[in-house]
């Protein structure tokens, strides 16, 4: 990795929800790198802390009862965690962005969608009201939203789910965005309008040359679109790697596992989690990799004292595991 | 949604014919005579009496009493009661003050409502958000004639902060029954807004509000609150419809010269006529108000316009 300035650059980030119950540390020294033009497709299971992840960079959390409690959020250079609020929420919209898994629940059900739109460039740009609805317009026909002009008064409810998503990207990238973190866009929607919308966020990409950060449980979606990826465990990166040699070669005992638990049509019936056993309790991590429980090659140095650290072990692959790169040796 | 208001409204028949077949039998039913008292100390004579069966169709069997009496009111006429005022001429004088007491009480309602319920919905679990929980709590478990009654004597007759009767149904003299009629609608608003303004608080569109870069301000003073007020504005809009049949209890303390204390005198008096033709009006207000609401529903909820 060189020294030069990225996109976005995440250091040792912790979040942690101070819950009722004790203190459920969600995101546990996450780091990664985001380049221009770049797609970074994060995976993992439901509660690995995708989602957190994505609200701490966007500083969204839901505070109380989320933290965080350190790293660093460095947008071009700049520290966002050192900002204030204020600061912070100007950020939003003109340089970063995001959409959501549900597009129906995550727009505003009592304002037509091109006042949504809209809203962007009244706030941030402080248009008028007819300029800035003429951009919703120009904005609704781009992500290609078929007789925008008529729609533009329409309410969320009354589009389909396709549709709405892309009125949420269609928000998100009103302003021109540097980023966009996507979280799950396209869980929500039928397969052939998933792949619409894959296609539409990769075109807009392009076009822009803004960076993508792909939140996603589908590893077939990523290996279409991502050009590195990072799985998470636990509210840790336990891999990060480029596309390619992950699916070759997965360094890490839990990857493989997903890469197992892919359905292929040439298995059916097959069980698809190939991984047993659940995600550890944030409240009550196991010692050592919080992955050993369910890991079939753990050995004794993995269930005691401090998570294996992250290292590199081929150029631009990194694993926090004991045994990564060796795993085809090893006993399962 | 043209349609719609076409459907309600032929709706509504047969809920005032049932209304008012309903009430005129009960007052049929009532024991007693319309002529008793009416002559002195002594009885009636036999003539009189006859006579003024005869004027107000007693001597007729009840069904068609019943289809005289509506055939009058398709006209406009709500009949003449036994002291030879029309009823038309006795709402005449009542309503505008029913009418200003409650458009007074659904301000109060409204204003004081709904910025209890924000203060605790913003700071839920905190100090102001407990007080005014209790305080709400406490105004909904008090009857409303303890509340107008203490009220009337602390207020009025103690401290003179207010006129002790409403006599005349002058603004000033209604202040102290709207704000003692408003109390327990405020309790409710109040928390009604507040349990939908934390449940809005915590929906996906406000997360991504904030994802916008809006300031906080705009994330609840908009995007929240105006989500959080449709079943607040609902329910004072079906609130107001209750205030126009007016307030017998409140309007009795303070003396207010409303068509509540009217219908309850002329329940009393056996005035049957009035009880009627008051009561037609009454449900008749009510039904248009909530078919307003409704309509106002519609409006400020896109997802249950009906067109
Ligand atoms: N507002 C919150 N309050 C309390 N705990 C939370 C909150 N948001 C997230 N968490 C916790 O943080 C952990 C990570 O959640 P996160 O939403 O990031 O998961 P995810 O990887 O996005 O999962 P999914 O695939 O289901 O979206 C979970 O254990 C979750 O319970
Ligand atoms: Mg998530």
């Amino acid at each position: 990795m060189s020294d030069s300035e990225h996109l976005l650059e995440v250091n040792d980030l912790h979040v942690e929800f101070r819950l009722r119950d004790g203190i459920a540390k969600a995101i546990n020294g996450v780091s990664f790198y985001l380049d221009e033009r770049e797609t970074l497709a994060i995976l993992g299971e439901s509660g690995s802390g995708k989602s957190v992840t994505a609200q701490a960079i966007m500083g969204i959390l839901d505070s109380p009862p989320g933290f965080v409690t350190g790293g660093e959020v460095l947008f071009q250079g700049t520290d966002l965690e050192k900002l204030s609020p204020k600061a912070r929420a100007k950020y939003r919209g003109p340089k970063l962005s995001m959409i959501f898994q549900d597009a129906l629940s995550s727009l505003n059900p009592v304002f037509p969608v091109g006042w949504q739109i809209a809203e962007m460039f009244r706030v941030h740009q402080h248009m008028n009201r007819s300029d800035a609805l003429a951009k919703a317009i120009t904005l609704m026909e781009k992500v290609k939203i078929p007789a925008a002009k008529e729609r533009v008064r329409a309410y969320p409810h009354q589009f389909s789910g396709g549709m709405r998503q892309r009125i949420m990207i269609a928000m998100a990238i009103a302003l021109d965005p540097w980023l966009l973190i996507a979280d799950e866009p396209t869980t929500a929607l039928d397969v052939t309008v998933q792949a619409q919308i894959m296609d539409l966020l990769k075109e807009l990409q392009e076009e822009s040359g803004m960076g993508l950060i792909l939140i996603t449980h589908d590893l077939g979606v990523v290996a279409s679109v991502a050009d590195r990826i990072a799985v998470m465990y636990a509210g840790r990166i336990v891999e990060s790697s480029d596309i390619r040699p992950l699916y070759a070669n997965p360094l890490h005992p839990y990857t493989k596992g997903l890469l197992e638990s892919v359905p292929r049509l040439d298995q059916k019936g097959q069980d698809l989690l190939a991984i047993g056993g659940l995600p550890p309790n944030l409240l009550a991590m196991p010692a050592g990799c919080p992955f050993n429980p369910r890991c079939r090659y753990a050995f004794d140095k993995c269930r005691a004292g401090e998570p294996p650290a992250s290292e590199e072990i081929e150029p631009g692959r990194t694993a926090a595991c004991y045994l990564a790169g060796r795993l085809e040796g090893a006993h399962a | 949604m043209g349609k719609y208001i076409i459907r309600r409204v032929l709706q509504m028949i047969p809920v005032l014919l049932g209304t008012t077949f309903l009430i005129y039998l009960l007052v049929f039913l009532l024991p007693g005579d319309p002529t008793d008292g009416r002559c002195g100390q002594r009885p009636c004579s036999p003539e009189y009496v006859a006579s003024f069966r005869a004027e107000y169709n007693l001597d007729k069997p009840f069904i068609v009493q019943y289809l005289l009496y509506l055939g009058k009111l398709l006209h406009g006429d709500l009949g003449t009661n036994f002291y030879g005022n029309t009823v038309v001429s006795e709402l005449a004088v009542r309503y505008p003050v029913t009418l200003k007491l409650a458009v007074m009480a659904i301000i109060i309602e409204a204003v004081v409502g709904i910025a209890a319920g924000v203060a605790a919905g913003m700071r839920k679990g905190k100090f102001v958000d407990n007080l005014i929980t209790i305080t709400t709590l406490v105004l909904i478990s008090i009857p409303v004639f303890v509340i107008g009654s203490l009220a009337q004597l602390v207020l009025g007759v103690k401290w003179h902060i207010f006129p002790v009767t409403s006599t005349n149904g002058t603004f000033d003299q209604l202040i102290l029954p709207a704000i003692v009629l408003a109390a327990l609608n405020v309790a409710y608003a109040a928390r009604l807004t507040r349990t939908s303004l934390v449940e809005n608080l915590r929906a996906d569109y406000v997360r991504t509000a904030k994802a916008k870069g809006l300031s906080a301000l705009r994330t609840v003073g908009i995007h929240t609150l105006r989500n959080s007020l449709i079943p607040v504005i609902t329910y004072i809009g079906a609130s107001f419809g209750s205030l126009l049949g007016g307030a017998i209890v409140t309007e009795r303390i303070f003396n207010v010269n409303g068509v509540g204390s009217f219908l309850f005198r002329s329940i009393n008096t056996q005035d049957g006529v009035s009880v009627v033709g008051t009561v037609v009006v009454l449900v008749f207000v009510y039904l248009v108000v909530n078919l307003l609401v409704d309509i106002l529903y519609g409006v400020l909820d896109p997802r249950m316009s009906r067109d």
